[in-house]
C-alpha cells in the first residue's frame, strides 16, 4: 500500500486547489449506501493534476434509491457526466447478513433473484433520467459465515449467494449501455478485509472503508473518468538496457545478459509477457534505446527469451542521440500525440530528462527493484478502456502492416505510384451495433484529423442513428499488406435540406497521408448531390493539433465564408483515382 | 511543548498552530467536523503507532482529551 499518497494529503491539496479552465471538464456524481466523505477530495485532486477540471457531487448519505427514483432530485438537477453507486454488502442483505440460514436454500435463491430485479429497476430508472455513465460496484464477500467451516457444505450457502447475485449482476449489465460494473470485491481482496474494514470506525461513523484505502479506491474510480474523456494512453516506449532486459548489451553482451525463465532474468521475461498482452489488446509498443543498433537487434531477433519480437514493435530508434528528440521522432512516426505516449526507462536520469522536457509524455518513476517493473506497470490506471473493440485487437498487426507500407514509399519516389500500388479499398458503412462502439471510440481517441473535436460516448451515437435529421457513417480501410480497420467516421447534420452539416468529419491517424479523407469526401458529396442538397458547410474548430483540417478543406475547394468552409455542390468533386470505393 | 501533537492538529484542521491549546474543541476549531475528526485521528494512529479504542474516540471533548489517551498508549505529547 505505499504507491498511494494519504487521505490527509488530499484534504490539503483539495483546499489548496485554484479555479482552473482546463478543456477536459467532467461531473461527477458520488452515490452510497455507506459514509464515503474524502472520495470527492481524492478524485478532485486527481482529475486537476491530469488537466481535467472537474465538479463533484456527493448524495446524501444512504439516499441513493431516493434520488435516483425522484426525477426532482438534486442528482438529476446537477446532470452528471459519470456516476458511480457503491452500495455495502449490509446494506444488500438486511438482516439476512446475520443469519443467511434462516431460511431454505430456495428462499435465498428467490432473495437474491429479488434484489437483483431491485437493482435492476434503479438502473433502469437512472438511464430515463439521466444520459450519465453509471458505474455500480458488485458486493465484498464476507469471510465470515455463521456456518463457519462448514460454510461450503451447503447449498446455495451465504457466500455463494453473494457470489451468484455478483455474477447476475454482470450479465445483466453486458446488455446495458452505458451502464457498467465495478468490481468492489476485488478492491477488498486486493487490499484484504481487514485492511479495508475496521469495526471500530464502523461503528463510530459507518464509515466501511479505511480513510487510508480511499486515495485507492478513487485512483480506480479514476480510471473510469480517463477512459470516459478519452484520455487512455495509446503507446508504450520502451527502453532496452535493464528495462527490457537486466543489463547492459554493450558490456555484458549477447551471452551475458539476463533473460529468461530463472532469476534474475524472470523479472524481465515476465515484464515482456505483460507487455505483450497490453500489446494483443491494442497498446502501441516502441523502442527509444541508446545502444548499437546491430548489438540491440540480435537480442530482439535472436534471443531465445525474448517475448516481444520486432514485429511487436510499431517502432524501433535504437541510435545514440539524446531519447527526447528520438521521442519526438516515434511520435512523428507513429502520428500520436506525445501525450498519448508513457515511457519505462529503468535510468533515473533518462527520466527526469524526458519530464524536463517533454511533460505530455507520461513517465513513471520506477523502482531500483526491478523485481517491481510488472507492479508499476499493472497498477498504472492509463490505459482505461470501457471496452476493447475488434480494432483494438488487431492494432499491433496493423502497425507492424504499416512499418511495410513505410518501407515501400521509401522505394518508391512517386507519391501517387506509392498509393497506387498500396490498392487501396474504402468500404463506406453505415452505424450498426457493430461499429457504434469503433464510431464511439474514435470520437474520443481523435486529435489531430478531426474537423471539431466533438466526443460522443455511444449512447449518443445511437440517438444520431434514431434521429432523421442526422446521418453517421464510417469507413474501412483495406490495402494490399492488410486491414487498417473502421478508420474514419463522418456525422453530417441534415437538418436544412439544402445544406448539410459536417458535425463530425474524422480520420485516425493510422491512415493519414493516403488521401482516404478525400475519399471519404467524394462519397459525402455524391450522396448530398443524390438528396438535391445544394452545399455543405463545415465549421472547422481549431485545436492544438488538428491543423491538417484547414489544409485539407482548402485542397477540396471549400470556400471560407465567415465562421464556416463552405463546398457548392455545383462544383465537381473527383475521388482519387487509386481509391477504390464500396459502399456496404 | 506538544509541538508534534499541534503541528499535526494544525495541518489536518488548517489552522495557525498557536491558535491551538489543550483547551481547543469541535466547537472553537471551525473545520472540526466528524469527518475531519476520524482523518485527525487516522493521522495521530499513524504518526504515533497507536491504536484507541472506540471508548476512547467516543470520549474526546477537546485537545487534552486526546493527549490523556496518548498517554494512555505510553505517549506522551507533552514532551
Amino acid at each position: 500500500m505505499e504507491s498511494e499518497k494519504s487521505l490527509s494529503y488530499y484534504f490539503n491539496e483539495a483546499e489548496s486547489l485554484n479555479s482552473t479552465n482546463f478543456k477536459n471538464k467532467i461531473k461527477i456524481a458520488l452515490l452510497s449506501s455507506f459514509t464515503i466523505n474524502g472520495l470527492s477530495e481524492v478524485l478532485k485532486v486527481k482529475c486537476t493534476k491530469k488537466n481535467i477540471d472537474s465538479k463533484i457531487y456527493v448524495g446524501g448519505y444512504n439516499q441513493y434509491n431516493q434520488e435516483i427514483i425522484n426525477n426532482d432530485s438534486e442528482l438529476y438537477a446537477f446532470k452528471p457526466d459519470i456516476t458511480f453507486l457503491l452500495i455495502d454488502i449490509r446494506n444488500m442483505l438486511g438482516n439476512l447478513f446475520f443469519f443467511p440460514y434462516s431460511i431454505s436454500d430456495t428462499e435465498r435463491k428467490i432473495f437474491v433473484n429479488q434484489k437483483l430485479s431491485e437493482i435492476m429497476n434503479l438502473i433502469t430508472s437512472y438511464q430515463k433520467n439521466s444520459s450519465s455513465k453509471l458505474i455500480i460496484s458488485n458486493f465484498n464477500i464476507p469471510t465470515n459465515s455463521p456456518f463457519g467451516i462448514a460454510e461450503s457444505q451447503d447449498q446455495f450457502g451465504f457466500h455463494e449467494m453473494i457470489q451468484t447475485f455478483n455474477l447476475k449482476l454482470q450479465e445483466n449489465l453486458l446488455h446495458l449501455d452505458s451502464v457498467y460494473l465495478y468490481d468492489f470485491d476485488q478492491f477488498v481482496r486486493k487490499f484484504g478485509e481487514n485492511n479495508i474494514f475496521n469495526y471500530r470506525n464502523f461503528f463510530f461513523g459507518d464509515v466501511k472503508i479505511e480513510l487510508n484505502c480511499l486515495p485507492y479506491l478513487g485512483n480506480e474510480f479514476f480510471s473510469y473518468i480517463i477512459a470516459h474523456l478519452g484520455l487512455s494512453k495509446k503507446c508504450i516506449v520502451l527502453d532496452l538496457d535493464n528495462t527490457l532486459w537486466g543489463g547492459i548489451i554493450g558490456e555484458d553482451g549477447f551471452d551475458g545478459i539476463h533473460l529468461g525463465l530463472t532469476p534474475p532474468g524472470n523479472v524481465f521475461h515476465e515484464f515482456q509477457s505483460h507487455l505483450k498482452s497490453l500489446s494483443d489488446r491494442g497498446i502501441i509498443l516502441a523502442i527509444n534505446s541508446k545502444n548499437n543498433f546491430n548489438d540491440a537487434i540480435r537480442v530482439i531477433r535472436e534471443h531465445p527469451h525474448m517475448v516481444l519480437k520486432e514485429n511487436d514493435f510499431a517502432c524501433m530508434i535504437i541510435n545514440w542521440e539524446n531519447k527526447v528528440d528520438n521521442m519526438k521522432a516515434i511520435s512523428n512516426q507513429l502520428n500520436i500525440g506525445l501525450d498519448s505516449i508513457v515511457f519505462f526507462d529503468d535510468d533515473p536520469v533518462n527520466r527526469e530528462f524526458m519530464r524536463k522536457n517533454l511533460p505530455e509524455v507520461t513517465t513513471p518513476e520506477l523502482s531500483s527493484d526491478s523485481s517491481e517493473l510488472s507492479k508499476t506497470l499493472l497498477e498504472m490506471n492509463e490505459f482505461s478502456t470501457f471496452k476493447i473493440t475488434d480494432d483494438d485487437l488487431q492494432r499491433s498487426k496493423t502497425y507492424s502492416e504499416q512499418k511495410k507500407r513505410i518501407e515501400l514509399e521509401k522505394t518508391t519516389t512517386n507519391l501517387d505510384d506509392f498509393l497506387n500500388s498500396l490498392d487501396i479499398k474504402l468500404i463506406i458503412k453505415r452505424a450498426t451495433s457493430f461499429t457504434i462502439p469503433r464510431i464511439s471510440q474514435l470520437t474520443l481517441k481523435t486529435n489531430q484529423f478531426n474537423l471539431t473535436t466533438k466526443r460522443y460516448q455511444e449512447k449518443k451515437i445511437k440517438e444520431f442513428v434514431k434521429s432523421s435529421d442526422m446521418l453517421v457513417g464510417c469507413v474501412q480501410v483495406e490495402d494490399k499488406f492488410g486491414d487498417n480497420g473502421i478508420t474514419g467516421v463522418y456525422v453530417i447534420n441534415k437538418d436544412n435540406p439544402k445544406e448539410w452539416e459536417l458535425d463530425t468529419f474524422l480520420l485516425s491517424c493510422r491512415v493519414m497521408g493516403r488521401e482516404i479523407e478525400k475519399g471519404i469526401m467524394s462519397h459525402i458529396i455524391n450522396i448530398a448531390k443524390k438528396n438535391n442538397v445544394e452545399r455543405i458547410k463545415a465549421k472547422y474548430v481549431p485545436t492544438e493539433k488538428n491543423q491538417p483540417i484547414e489544409k485539407f478543406l482548402k485542397s477540396c475547394n471549400f470556400e471560407k465564408i465567415d465562421d464556416y468552409w463552405i463546398f457548392q455542390l455545383n462544383k465537381s468533386f473527383k475521388n482519387p483515382y487509386f481509391l477504390k470505393l464500396t459502399i456496404e | 511543548m506538544s509541538s508534534k501533537l499541534y503541528s499535526i492538529i494544525a495541518k489536518v484542521m488548517k489552522v495557525p498552530i498557536d491558535s491551538i491549546t489543550d483547551q481547543s474543541t469541535p466547537q472553537s476549531i471551525p473545520n472540526w467536523t466528524s469527518f475531519v475528526g476520524y482523518v485527525l485521528l487516522n493521522e495521530l494512529e499513524t504518526q504515533f503507532n497507536v491504536k484507541f479504542t472506540i471508548d476512547e474516540v467516543i470520549d474526546v471533548k477537546n485537545i487534552s482529551d486526546i493527549k490523556r489517551h496518548l498517554k494512555n498508549h505510553g505517549v506522551n505529547s507533552n514532551e
